[in-house]
């Protein structure tokens, strides 16, 4: 019997059961992908750092380097298991040119290597370690997904020619995040080519105890052995390797929790109404003595029987898509050895939203036990109004007019119901206006201050070579006699060592000059002034845990040296960990230097940086325009991209759930409307009460909607942004798009949604309807 | 005395091909102004219908409805509702109120869709009806709180508040207590007395044997009719016997 009255429930609801239905699928489809990729991620980065036996700790290296030393440290320090130096010759992109494309626009350090000896080996396609012949070059996968060039191209480095042999795998530079790309040669071509680029040093350790990675990091340090570059650990090579393709799990799951929700409101309103509408049959049930747990089972399997073939279906549908998403780990990082496991994954997800929405279920089956039995057999409705409805009466009400007050009245007297569908409004206001709120923050001048880059035009970077010192005067004199330049200053980073809490030492990397002159934003304290004082990036004050006041100390040569912590600012780039100081220093290397520069007249900023950059062949010139947009204008496009994609996502779930809405509301007050349609309210009337009822929800929708996005979603966004190395973070909102285009998009959706969906109020007869 | 309602030949069927039967099948049927008509039947036998193809609440497959001279099957929709709203009285035989609203709202929600302006005069007439059938003391009531018998009242009082000039009532006393009922009775007699004519479909010969005018249909035709005077207060036993007499006559 139980099934006749499933069958016939959803015959009865064939648009709501079918979209539930639909959400649940779509949801189940999401959870399941989610696992599928988490557990084929992580295991092929464990098969392609195994195989590629990743270095557990690397210090990157530029300029003269002791390798006798380094050998020595390696020999005494227990732990080590492995050592080796790898070469990297870094080559200007101009200089490389891939069949007829030429790699002068990438922002990536490209270089050449040979295959390692002992470990860190670059992998073929299929996981194997590449051995190269003379005349061959290995390619990094990122240029293949590029479509930079194919097998069999012409590759043309400084003058030398190569063939496109294959694509190589680096465990430690694959990501687009790392910054250097690694092009494998073979040992003879290496040499021949030796003089032709800047020469950068891996230094590279496998250790015997991983666990031990932060006593040998002190250990390392302490030592004073070369590090004028980033050092990285195996942790962080993983962690670079999960992140984009974990990102776009992490969107999945995000998008698949919104779409859970969405299924619990469809389900919520469908059974709320049944409720209404049955109220009289469950009292009829009770009174005759079926138990409570019997009447529900008759509503739960309805729902048993959607959700279990919604998520039947999502799991097939995840099945069919799992490839396409697959993709990027299967080329970046080849096949996952328990690849099988992820189907076992896939199943316990959907099972978890199969049991999210039963228990649901259940949860709002809880008010039968509230029925009162008399009362619903008497009544057939349940006597809870509420006090507000009792004293908004039509005989007192001068303000609205009849079919407003009906509208407004019905919302009030049915809360409950109306909940759902304001549930639904919020949400969608919220994901309309937060993406946006964020595109437009991360692309307004004021953000990049945020960042850690001041407000000038063009920036110099002298980097790989010698006389950095000596060269950025030279750069400063003659700009200084530039009439066009209006403000000029050379920041010049060094290494320093700094105590640590714990009586260790660390290196911390110092941004040396006038930070008076291109001031930033700073999320708390100020620019350092004084001689001894010191503004740390949030990274670093984090991780030295430090505040603003706290003293820091430095040593130098031996000697000590406090300086006092006067603020600190967000910071995106150099890995995000920085400091700014101002004192004088003749003691350490200079690992770069930077001259910005603000000119009078914007426009001729192009050809000013043409200019400088032929005069000055040694410094890299770029326009900050260019400089921010290739640090991080893909992530400004993808923000711009996600925010279009949220408001049509919104959109549509607004009109779809809207729409759903109204035809139930419409037959489930359909006894109602033959009434008022047989006391002469016109179909126009009717449709004026539904209207009201929507745009009332829609108003409180938008403003809890757009109060929560500016509340709740710039702590949201906040800690997203933070993830980049920024810290205090508040939206700037472009208040035409926010508060008058989105409220207006939405309010068309709604509207277009209630009066499609209300259409049916107009058929229906009066003398069928009116005998209930 | 002028003809309110004229049905021409009205024709209306239910089904399709052979399951097709016709409810009503070529009836003509004249109201006067202020009379007070009833219609019996069994069950089935196409009254209810008859009382909403008259009201232009449904719509006919054949023939023609004439409301004041005006011919229903040929105007809009919009004017149909004007009509119904404001030359029409409804009294169903289920209280049909809405939910939302309480005794006093439901009475008077038709009137407040026009005269907005005039809420001091609607309530007026409204608490007037109220007291004239004796549930002036329920306004703020609502509409769960109150008898069977008196929600009736209050569908009479919503009912006459646009001065209609015809009521139909389909079953108005149906699901009342026979004192109930008779107290139902006793308004309507009042009502027409000041001049609004009636159409009742009943299947009690006490509630038809008060009206000047029985029509008894079946299989979707009128089969017979009875003339009675006009109910004074008096005779009601013989007035039934009447009634009875002529149902046994016809085998209804």
């Amino acid at each position: 019997m139980n099934f006749r009255i499933i069958r016939n429930d959803i015959l009865k609801s064939k648009a709501i059961s079918f979209t539930t239905m639909v959400f649940v699928a779509v949801s189940a489809m999401l959870v399941s992908l989610a696992a599928i990729l988490v557990v084929n991620l992580s295991g092929a980065i464990d098969t392609l750092m195994t195989q590629a036996k990743t270095p557990h700790f690397m210090q990157m290296h530029s300029g003269e380097i002791d390798t006798a030393r380094l050998t020595s440290f390696a020999e005494q320090h227990t732990n080590v298991e492995e050592f080796q130096v790898v070469e990297f010759l870094g080559i200007d992109g101009a200089q490389i040119m891939l069949g007829d494309q030429s790699l002068a626009n990438s922002v990536q350090d490209n270089g050449l290597s040979v295959q390692s000896e002992k470990f860190d080996y670059l992998l073929d396609l299929n996981g194997h370690i590449i051995h190269v012949s003379d005349g061959e070059i290995y390619v990094p996968v990122s240029y293949r997904k590029n479509n930079a060039t194919e097998v069999g191209d012409r590759a043309v480095i400084s003058g030398k020619e190569f063939i496109v042999a294959g694509f190589l795998r680096d465990s430690t530079m694959n990501s687009t995040l790392s910054a250097s790309k690694r092009f494998l040669v073979s040992s003879n071509d290496y040499a021949d080519m030796k003089n032709l680029g800047s020469m950068e040093y891996l230094i590279e350790f496998r250790l015997k105890d991983f666990s031990a990675i932060g006593a040998f990091e002190t250990a390392y340090a302490t030592a004073g052995l070369e590090a004028n570059g980033p050092t990285v650990t195996y942790t962080l090579f993983k962690l670079m390797n999960a992140i984009s393709d974990g990102m776009m799990i992490a969107v999945i799951l995000f998008v698949s929790v919104l779409v859970v929700t969405i299924a619990f409101m469809c389900i919520r309103f469908t059974l709320l109404a049944k409720i209404e509408d049955d109220y009289r049959e469950i009292g009829v049930m009770k009174a005759i003595g079926l138990r409570l747990s019997d009447i529900k089972k008759i509503y739960l399997s309805k729902y048993i029987t959607i959700a279990a073939t919604g998520s039947i279906f999502g799991y097939i549908l995840s099945l069919v898509f799992q490839g396409r998403l697959l993709e990027n780990i299967r080329l970046y990082m080849g096949e996952s050895e328990n690849a099988s496991f992820a189907y076992f994954f896939g199943i316990i997800g959907i099972l978890l939203v199969f049991l999210a929405i039963i228990l649901y279920v259940n949860f709002i089956l809880r008010s039968f036990r509230k029925i009162s039995t008399a009362e619903a057999i008497r009544f057939g409705t349940s006597q809870e109004k509420s006090a507000s409805a009792k004293y908004f009466s039509l005989s007192r009400n001068r303000l609205f007019n009849t079919n407003t007050f009906l509208g407004a009245q019905d919302v009030l007297v049915r809360k409950k119901l109306y909940a759902t569908s304001l549930m639904v409004l919020v949400l969608s206001t919220f994901i309309i206006i937060v993406p946006q709120n964020l595109s437009n923050t991360i692309s307004s001048n004021s953000f990049i201050s945020y960042m850690g880059i001041g407000n000038y035009d063009m920036r110099m970077d002298i980097q790989q070579t010698d006389n950095i010192s000596e060269k950025a005067d030279y750069i400063l004199k003659t700009m200084n006699s530039d009439s066009s330049v209006s403000k000029a200053a050379v920041f010049t980073t060094k290494t320093f060592k700094a105590k640590t809490e714990e009586g260790t030492e660390e290196n911390i990397k110092i941004e040396l000059g006038d930070h008076s002159i291109f001031p930033i934003n700073y999320s708390e304290g100020r620019a350092p002034t004084e001689e001894n004082e010191i503004a740390l990036s949030t990274l670093n004050a984090d991780e030295l845990s430090k505040k603003v006041g706290d003293v820091i100390t430095l040593v130098m040569e031996g000697k000590e040296k406090n300086l006092s912590v006067s603020g600190i600012y967000s910071d995106i780039t150099n890995g995000g960990k920085t400091a700014k100081a101002v004192f004088n220093d003749h003691t350490a290397d200079v690992m770069w230097s930077i001259i910005s520069v603000e000119f009078s007249d914007k426009s001729i900023v192009e050809g000013k940086v043409t200019q400088y950059a032929n005069l000055f062949n040694f410094a890299k010139v770029s326009a900050i325009n260019e400089f921010v947009s290739q640090t991080f204008g893909s992530t400004i496009n993808s923000v711009e991209k996600a925010s279009t994609a949220s408001v049509a996502v919104a959109l549509i779930i607004t009109v779809l759930v809207t729409l759903l809405f109204m035809k139930m509301l419409v037959v489930k007050d359909r006894h109602s409307i033959a009434v008022m349609k047989s006391f002469g309210f016109t179909n126009a009337d009717i449709r004026v009460q539904y209207i009201s009822r929507s745009i009332i929800v829609l108003i409180v929708g938008i403003v809890v909607g757009t109060l929560l996005a500016n509340t709740l979603g710039e702590v949201l966004a906040g800690a997203m942004i933070s993830l980049f190395g920024a810290s205090s973070f508040t939206f700037v909102v472009n208040p035409l798009s926010v508060y008058l285009l989105s409220p207006l998009l939405m309010v068309c959706a709604v509207l277009i949604a209630t009066i499609i969906g209300t259409s049916n109020a107009g058929k229906i007869k009066i003398s069928e309807h009116i005998k209930e | 005395m002028n003809k309110i309602i004229i049905g021409d030949h009205l024709v209306k069927s239910f089904g399709e091909g052979d399951e097709k039967h016709n409810v009503l099948s070529e009836v003509t049927v004249e109201i006067k102004e202020g009379e007070f008509v009833a219609v019996m039947g069994p069950s089935g036998s196409g009254k209810s219908t008859l009382m909403f193809a008259l009201s232009g609440m449904d719509s006919v497959d054949g023939g023609n409805v004439f409301f004041d001279g005006k011919n229903l099957s040929a105007v809009e929709e919009k004017e149909l509702s004007d009509i119904r709203r404001t030359k029409m009285g409804f009294v169903f035989q289920q209280p049909t109120m809405l939910k939302n609203l309480n005794i006093l709202d439901n009475i008077i929600f038709p009137s407040m869709r026009d005269n907005r302006k005039n809420v001091a005069n609607i309530l007026e007439k409204a608490r007037v009806l109220m007291k004239r059938v004796g549930i002036e003391e329920l306004e703020s009531r609502d509409i769960t709180q109150v008898s069977g018998g008196q929600l009736q009242r209050a569908g009479i009082c919503r009912a006459l508040m646009n001065n209609p000039k015809i009521i139909f009532g389909d079953e108005p006393t149906g699901a009342l207590n026979s004192k109930s009922a008779q107290e139902i009775m006793d308004i309507f007699s009042e009502i027409n007395a000041s001049g609004t004519a009636i159409m009742l479909v009943t299947h009690d010969a006490k509630v038809a044997a008060r009206t000047e005018r029985v029509m008894f249909m079946r299989d979707g035709k009128i089969v017979s009719e009875l003339k009675l005077p006009k109910f004074v207060g008096t005779d009601i036993d013989a007035r039934v016997e009447e009634v009875t007499a002529k149902m046994r006559e016809i085998g209804i």
